[in-house]
């Protein structure tokens, strides 16, 4: 994952870049519905689209067409199948509908939110693409001054309640996205945002000078509902963590608690422990003596990180590309999901080099300016949030347990039988839609055919009881709860029973999750008369650790060049059920 | 104090910008039809890059009568003396 720093963000550098793409990367169907003209987003969008290795191909509604393309089932906007949609909504449309609207005042941010939500509803029955909805920029017009904030009926009021009821509703949407223009225009200052001569030359959201801004924060949503997600977080600890070098100043002599004069540490800390209660996981990358460093986490009083917060600890004198490629087999994540904190330019530089995957953010010579610098790059978009992610880093904690444990068993059979694994095999339930949403966005390793299937998709599976048969698996064993980890859609095929996606979280590999799933297809199979079950393995940058997956069950390579990827089929009768060491239970506890 | 020459230059360097052809050479009479690619589009951009480089600000008013490059040198004399 690329991220330009924001000098990048240049209006009329990136029309120029646009202008040079040589087209490549990975597709993506993106639409512009707005109540402003979008022509001058689309060359930003391409070139940011590009710089992520996306080759963005966009359609543009005509100008104010948000109602009529999302209503009518026969608009441009279907026909062009957009992977996302993206709404984007105007301050100015919204001032002259506010003085315009024939209804009570007070009935206005109700009815123009049920218009946008009723605009969202009409795109999600048509399409399964996700929407990103835009707030609106607060205006500057008080016509009671500071008084205002006691009047509910004005502009400004109403404005920022539309903003509250965009975010609320969009949460009892599924697959609604928040672009939060609001927040961009004012970090920036709205004086500067809002550009009233372009607004009448042009209908333009905003200052040319600001729409790369916007652009970036539409790609950042985009590319998050595609899957693309920080999971780790890999810190240094001296000058990074705390001030001074512990090995040198020793454990009482560091910048942290009362000795952190400016508080800057205090403040990266608590940043960092929040990302860490967000589910993503936190590393230790540092060259001091193990010991010593730990020791800070186990008995600094100023310390807000401690040793439980920290997935992977490494403190060691190697340099740290080799121990940021160790974290990464440790925690099973992929390079450019990880992002690397490092006061020293050189470490920065070294790692930048090695490991270019791996995003690394400039940090400003000013430790109270770390939040900032970080938080500006927006690394951290989510597209969706689930109550395992609060568990995350406990997850791995308990992972190390299970490891110790497996040392004092001589075979890998005593081992897991051990373990005492409970699973629980369901046909997806609504209630679980989220998180299985979230694992199909999300998991690229142990993920066969790489289908991004939406919410709204998986809602649509789990009601068509004739032809999907789409279930998922949630473990625990006796040291914790992994949660629902496994995703198999299986769709019927005449007589055949074609697994569509088959994705397992790599927390728990090699302890008989997949061989139970593979038995499940085949049971599946046999009970609804299917003779032969179908599998495919569609190849992506990632997934090499499963492209014998089906030849290791017994499946054969079946010769059909029109195909997407490899596909495999066995016969039901040739299928030997795997023995496993994990029991079925019907309840999650 | 710019001299019209100097302005003539500047305003050329931002004309060949924006439409990215180095030997674009545009004067007094050259209008939209003359120059490929200026369209309204193209239009509010050049707007953004003339204020920019030459530090001054039209009205809404005097950026949608401009007609020809000779009424942009005349607007933008007008702003820098």
């Amino acid at each position: 994952m690329l991220k330009p720093d924001r000098s990048e963000l240049d209006y009329f550098k990136l029309v120029k870049q646009a202008r040079r793409l040589t087209p490549g990367g990975r597709r993506l169907k993106l639409a512009l519905l707005g109540d402003v003209s979008t022509q001058h987003l689309v060359p930003l969008l391409r070139a940011l689209f590009a710089s992520n290795g996306v080759d963005a191909e966009i359609y543009e509604a005509g100008f104010d067409t948000i109602e009529l393309e999302a209503l009518d089932p026969a608009s441009g906007l279907y026909a062009f199948l957009p992977d996302v949609v993206v709404i984007l909504q105007s301050i100015g449309k919204l001032k002259s509908t506010f003085y315009e609207f024939p209804g009570e005042r007070g009935n206005f941010v109700v009815t123009k939110a049920t218009q946008i939500e009723e605009v969202w509803k009409a795109i999600r029955a048509r399409t399964g693409a996700p929407i990103v909805q835009s707030t609106f920029v607060l205006p500057y017009e008080r016509p009671f001054g500071n008084y205002g904030f006691a009047i509910a009926d004005t502009i400004h009021g109403a404005a920022s309640e539309l903003n509250r009821e965009i975010s609320v509703r969009a949460r009892n949407n599924p697959g609604v996205l928040v672009n939060d223009v609001d927040y961009l225009a004012a970090w920036v200052g709205r004086s500067h945002f809002i550009d009233e001569k372009l607004w009448s030359l042009s209908k333009s959201l905003c200052a040319l000078g600001f729409l790369p801004d916007v652009a970036q924060n539409i790609v950042d949503i985009a590319l998050a509902s595609q899957g693309r997600a920080v999971k780790c977080v890999v810190l240094d600890l001296d000058n990074t963590l705390w001030g001074g070098v512990v090995g040198d100043d020793g454990i009482d002599g560091i910048e942290l608690g009362d000795r952190d004069e400016t508080g800057a540490f205090r403040a990266l800390q608590l940043f960092v422990r929040e990302l860490g209660r967000r589910g993503i996981l936190l590393a230790v990358c540092s060259k001091n003596t193990d010991s010593v460093a730990r020791k800070v986490f186990q008995e600094h009083p100023g310390m807000v990180l401690r040793e439980e917060h920290i997935a992977a600890f490494v403190a060691n004198w190697e340099d740290k590309a080799t121990n940021i490629r160790r974290i990464r087999d440790k925690l099973n994540i992929g390079f450019d999901t990880m992002v690397f904190l490092d006061d020293n330019p050189f470490e920065r530089n070294l790692v930048r080099q090695l490991l270019p995957e791996v995003i690394v953010p400039e940090l400003p010579e000013d430790p109270q300016l770390y939040v900032r610098a970080i938080t500006e790059l927006n690394l951290f978009e989510a597209a969706s949030h689930s109550a395992l992610d609060l568990q995350r880093g406990a997850l791995y904690k308990e992972q190390e347990e299970r490891e110790a444990e497996s040392l004092r068993f001589g075979s890998l059979d005593e081992y897991l039988k051990s373990l005492e694994t409970n699973a629980r095999v369901a046909r997806f339930e609504p209630r679980d839609l989220p998180r299985i949403a979230q694992l199909i966005q999300r998991s690229n390793q142990f993920n066969l055919t790489t289908r991004r299937h939406s919410e709204a998709e998986c809602e649509a599976m789990l009601n068509d009881e004739a032809n999907y048969f789409p279930f998922s698996i949630t473990v625990r064993d006796r040291f914790g709860d992994f949660g629902l980890i496994n995703v198999v859609i299986l769709r019927r095929q005449g007589g055949m029973l074609e697994v569509d996606t088959f994705i397992m979280s790599c927390r728990v590999l090699q302890r008989g999750v997949e061989q139970l799933a593979m038995n499940k297809i085949f049971e599946q199979a046999r009970r609804v008369g299917c003779t032969r079950v179908l599998g495919r393995y569609i190849p992506t940058a990632k997934n090499e650790m499963v492209r014998d997956f089906y030849e290791r069950f017994g499946f054969g390579r079946i010769d059909a060049p029109e195909a997407d990827g490899a596909l495999f089929g066995l016969d039901v009768v040739e299928y030997v059920p795997r023995e496993i060491f994990i029991r079925e239970v019907s309840t999650d506890k | 104090m710019m001299t019209q020459v100097q302005i003539n230059e500047k305003l050329n360097g931002v004309f060949r910008d924006i439409f990215d052809v180095p030997e674009l050479v545009v004067g007094d009479t050259t209008t939209a039809n003359d120059v490929e690619g200026w369209d309204s589009l193209a239009h509010v951009d050049l707007i953004v890059a003339v204020e920019s480089a030459f530090n001054v600000r039209f009205t809404t008013k005097e950026v949608k009568a401009l007609a020809n490059v000779g009424d942009f040198i005349r607007l933008i004399e007008r702003r820098v003396k």
